[in-house]
């Protein structure tokens, strides 16, 4: 029986194109570096103007915010209960200019909590509007 | 050559890191669902430490509004989405005004979110 010999081949580059292979590797890998796509969820807030006109025909839909908890309309409501109880007040709103959802949040609030609690509102078919407490500053005669 | 192109294109990496926000810390929320973001001319970032970037410049919280004005200028409506990059503890008190100047510039707000994975 013959044995099979391997051939060899030259598998060292050239010392003159190792600049170019560096360059080349340096563009690639800042490519892949740079085409990671964001992903991420669209809202859309209304202006405050129209929040105005809107309170005038219906009294809209109160959703508070605190660090752990959301209350709607004043309301305690576990996370797990929110969607149905939310979607049972929208639900009696047909008219989308009637659906505009108060989220009030307190300063505390973290932000993965508020995501999470406005992406149930809008699931439920709600439209968010974000209401500032507003900060004033009194100064009291001596 | 080589050296020359090499040295160019570090140039041009730095000079593109100065307008991007990739170095920065934060960490995005999960949702349930995302979907593509799209590209934007502007990112607004709100890091670990609570400070505000635009387009990867530091900027304070009062001049949020005239620095993403200045970069939509007067694009049509389709081409005024704003990326928002919220650090996933971020409060209330830093991330709210972030949202009302990207509204009161007349920014399409996008919110930065990570998918989350099954439980």
């Amino acid at each position: 029986m013959r044995a099979r010999r391997g051939r060899k081949f030259l598998v060292e580059p050239p010392a003159s194109a190792t600049g170019d292979i560096a360059f080349n590797l340096i563009v690639f890998f800042l490519v892949c570096a740079s085409v990671q796509p964001d992903s991420g969820r669209h809202q859309t807030l209304p202006r405050s103007e129209e929040i105005e006109q809107q309170q005038e025909k219906m009294e809209n839909i109160e959703v508070r915010l605190t660090r752990t908890t959301a209350l709607l309309n004043g309301e305690v409501v576990p996370a797990r209960e929110f969607p149905p109880r939310l979607s049972r007040l929208l639900d009696a709103r047909p008219r989308q200019e009637d659906r505009v959802v108060v989220v009030k949040s307190e300063k505390e609030t973290p932000y993965h909590h508020w995501v999470r609690v406005t992406e149930m509102i809008e699931t439920a078919g709600g439209v968010i509007t974000i209401q500032r407490e507003e900060e004033r500053q009194v100064v009291l005669p001596n | 050559m080589g050296d020359i192109a090499f040295n160019l294109l570090i140039f041009f990496v730095i000079l593109a890191r100065a307008q991007d926000d990739s170095h920065l810390q934060w960490e995005p929320a999960k949702a349930a669902e995302v979907q593509s973001a799209g590209v934007a001319k502007v990112s607004v970032l709100i890091d670990r430490d609570n400070r505000y970037y635009v387009n990867g410049q530091n900027v304070g919280q009062v001049q949020l509004v005239a620095a993403i004005e200045g970069i939509l200028g007067t694009a049509p409506p389709g081409d005024r989405r704003v990326l928002l990059k919220v650090h996933n503890e971020a409060q209330a008190m830093y991330f709210e005004p972030a949202i009302e100047a990207i509204s009161e510039a007349g920014g399409d707000l996008v919110h930065i979110l990570e998918e989350e994975g099954p439980r």
